[in-house]
């Protein structure tokens, strides 16, 4: 059972990396994909509809880890505090540059608002990316999950390493994303920056899987079937690039999609059975030291799964719908149009 | 100051900011649903402007909303790490639930009114009414959350000492959810009355989009008065109720009643005096309390001294919210009354000092709205979980006081901005108005 739980809030982490991810990778490529107004527009417009539901992902995951592993959530929340708010802030400043940029009509505001959306943009992947990259390292933490070092221990080069691999994964993300939600120049030039992007995730990916071996020596204690998951991940990232050359823009989103989904199956094994894993030689919060009551359990269990079935019912047919519909460079944001 | 306080001092402060976002889009979203059904039908010329023009403002207010609401949630472990430890095995469940049932409902439907493409109006009109259903069933979550901190049921404690759940059907059909979420929502809906009276004042008083003026005139006046009368009779008096039965000492707080009486008075006003246990120059009706809380002139209530000092909430706090929350809901029973009495005499649209009147109440609401919150949650004090832990042993031990004093400054700043921010958009989509702000597609 907290086997299942662990899962059920790894795929609704995986399901905010792949969806917001590629909002975050939007934001990240717009400075090489969009050179004026009009095509800067078009790349916010191209996530306008989405992003708000993607970043309720990472809500509903809050609030799971909170359902079900409270210990956890109380130790790693509390012991972050401060990395926390300003991932919080960020979230903040972002949401809002997105949001209010179509009210105001001077060049000037707009330069303003999507330079901040980049920029928040760009710190909360390395952001999130540090904290990952901590995670699977392990934490100074005492035995019951509370932090118990200082936070330049944070900023360790294998942390700073993931940080950056996040930044390129989730770039070339939205540069498919982009590739194939946006049209004209700006579309061609995000299919050439994947290009570049491809070669930087490979060397990221290679560099990073060989410092993780250093971090977390034991990678196959978890049984030989691990060895699977590299093999698939790199075999995505080979799909990717003939999709992309090819020109086939949905077959190169889907790849990068599963691209992401390998790495955070591979975090997830190298965190497990560990919720807040502590460094070598000590031991953290695993999933067994705050399993909630059966009850508990089977109520949160039941009410996930079906949540996520629902959503995923209303999310496909919504939209199919939208996405039927092309993006236009001049098309508003917030306007709404009943015809 | 204490480091409890200091988390007390942020919680409250950012609550009670992001709070003002709801009320908007609760109380809005009623209309914009039937504004979006009236333009399907294609026999309502002015609908379709009317519902961009809200759907826009509602837009503001959502995104406001949305930011200043994942702070909240991540704040129960940030600054709550004790109460998160306890209590995560029961309040997490309806907390996850909002974000997975309520929250993206409205999420994916608000940007499919939102996204400006051609989707079709049966879908948009379905579109309009999931958003408001997800945006009440928000309120529904985090209210539910609060009753069982009100009020705590279904759960039960393990070998640990944690709160684990025992059945989920318990705690949110809690009577004290239910009651608690109607009286919110329907004081949601009458702030959105007044906000569309208000605006349709504004338009009439400066003869502009004056076929708008009147219609949210009208909409807003005769639903403002259906809600002030539902907000006291049946959900605020069984809300009431559930105090009474299960909080006496907020009750006590609440009406300032510090000794304990057969045929106790209510007090329209006064000051109370907690060091001197009295409240100061009282205007009381006498034997009201006793009938409102027990239906019986002569029955007794409990008054504060019954208690021991150390299980008071701030007395005057509680009192005064009390007495604004129950003060404005007068008023605006008296000003939408009057209201539809003039419309019904056809008067109203020229009676210039009743559409000052109706101009000059929209934001408060908003301060009946805040006071309410004020009662439930300061009047509950020393409580965080009623009766089982208190809110002093809640906070988070690790983190220490200047780090939540940066962040305290930090959320100000933010929020500050923010705030003005908000107040800037939605004026001015305001003074552009449904005509000039459809024919522009953009509001700007």
């Amino acid at each position: 059972m907290s086997i299942l739980a662990f899962v059920i809030i790894g795929v609704m982490f995986a399901a905010y990396v792949l969806s917001d991810g590629y909002d975050l990778g939007v934001a990240i490529v717009t400075p090489m994909v969009a050179r004026n107004d009009g095509e800067r527009a078009q790349a916010m417009h191209s996530i306008g509809p989405f992003w708000h539901a993607n970043q309720v992902w990472l809500v509903a995951a809050g609030g799971a880890l909170f359902a079900l592993f409270p210990q956890a959530y109380a130790s790693s929340l509390s012991g972050f505090y401060l990395p926390f708010m300003v991932v919080l802030w960020l979230l903040m400043y972002r949401g809002i540059a997105v949001s209010v940029r179509d009210h105001f009509a001077n060049p000037l505001w707009h330069d303003f608002w999507d330079a901040g959306f980049v920029v928040s943009s760009t710190l909360l992947t390395i952001l999130f990316g540090v904290a990952l990259g901590n995670l699977v390292r392990g934490l100074p933490v005492d035995s019951h999950g509370y932090f118990v070092g200082s936070f330049s221990l944070l900023l360790n080069p294998y942390a700073l390493g993931i940080g950056a691999f996040s930044l390129v994964a989730l770039a070339l993300h939205g540069a498919t994303f982009s590739a194939l939600r946006l049209s004209g120049p700006s579309a061609k030039r995000a299919q050439h920056a994947a290009v570049l992007l491809w070669w930087m995730v490979l060397v990221a990916y290679i560099g990073m899987s060989v410092a993780t071996w250093f971090v977390r020596p034991s990678p196959f204690e978890h049984g030989m079937w691990v060895a699977v998951l590299p093999v698939l991940s790199i075999a995505a990232l080979v799909f990717l690039w003939f999709a992309n050359a090819a020109g086939e823009a949905t077959k190169a989103f889907i790849a990068s999609c599963a691209f992401l989904a390998t790495l955070v199956v591979e975090a997830a094994i190298a965190m497990f059975p560990y919720i807040v894993p502590a460094l070598p030689g000590s031991h953290g919060l695993s999933i067994y030291d705050s399993t909630p009551s059966a009850i508990g359990l089977f109520s949160a269990l039941a009410v996930t799964i079906a949540g996520i079935a629902l959503i995923t019912f209303y999310t496909i047919i919504v939209f199919r719908r939208l996405f039927a519909a092309p993006v236009e460079a001049s098309e508003p944001l917030s306007a709404p149009r009943i015809r | 100051m204490h480091i409890a306080d200091l988390d007390r001092l942020q919680f409250s402060f950012t609550i009670m900011f992001h709070y003002l976002f709801p009320i908007g889009t609760m109380g809005l979203v009623p209309f914009i649903a039937w504004y979006t059904y009236r333009a399907a039908t294609g026999k309502d010329s002015n609908a379709e402007k009317a519902a961009i023009f809200w759907t826009k403002i509602f837009a503001i207010n959502f995104a406001a909303g949305v930011v200043t609401g994942i702070p909240m949630e991540f704040q129960f472990g940030t600054n709550w790490a004790a109460f998160s430890e306890k209590a995560g095995g029961v309040v997490g469940q309806p907390l996850a639930m909002e974000g997975i049932y309520a929250f993206m409902l409205e999420a994916v439907f608000l940007g499919v009114l939102l996204s400006g493409r051609a989707v079709g109006s049966r879908l948009r009109v379905t579109s309009a009414l999931l958003v408001w259903f997800g945006s009440w069933l928000s309120g529904f979550f985090i209210v539910a959350t609060d009753a069982w901190m009100q009020h705590p049921v279904g759960y039960v404690v393990d070998a640990a000492g944690r709160f684990q759940i025992r059945s989920l059907p318990t705690v949110l059909l809690s009577p004290w959810a239910w009651w608690q979420f109607s009286h919110v929502m329907i004081a949601a809906l009458l702030a959105g009355s007044l906000i569309l009276a208000g605006v349709g004042a504004l338009y009439l008083l400066s003869k502009r989009d004056v076929e708008f003026g009147e219609r949210f005139l009208r909409t807003g006046m005769i639903w403002g008065l259906v809600s002030c009368i539902l907000v006291v009779i049946p959900t605020g008096d069984l809300n009431a109720a559930e105090v009474t039965k299960y909080q006496p000492i907020k009750l006590a707080a609440m009406e300032g009643l510090f000794t304990s009486e057969a045929g106790a008075p209510m007090a329209i006003i006064g000051m109370p005096d907690s060091q001197r246990r009295t409240l100061i120059d009282p205007i009381y009706v006498p034997d009201v309390l006793s009938f409102l809380a027990y239906g019986n002139l002569r029955a007794s209530v409990k008054g504060l001294s019954a208690y021991k000092t150390e299980l008071w909430p701030p007395v005057a706090l509680t009192y005064y919210a009390y007495h604004i929350m129950v003060g404005l809901g007068t008023i605006f029973g008296a000003v939408t009354a009057i209201g539809v009495f003039l419309l019904w005499r056809r008067k109203l649209f020229a009676a210039r000092w009743m559409l000052w009147i109706t101009l000059l109440i929209t934001p408060f609401p908003y301060i009946a709205h805040e006071a309410g919150w004020i009662v439930t949650e300061v009047g509950r004090q020393p409580w965080i979980i009623y009766g089982l832990m208190k809110t002093g042993a809640a906070y988070s031990s690790n983190v220490a006081g200047g780090e939540t004093v940066f962040t305290i400054i930090g959320f100000m700043g933010a929020y500050f901005v923010l705030g003005v921010l908000c107040l800037y958009l939605i004026l001015r989509l305001i003074v552009i108005g449904p005509n000039a702000a459809v024919a522009r597609r953009l509001p700007a």
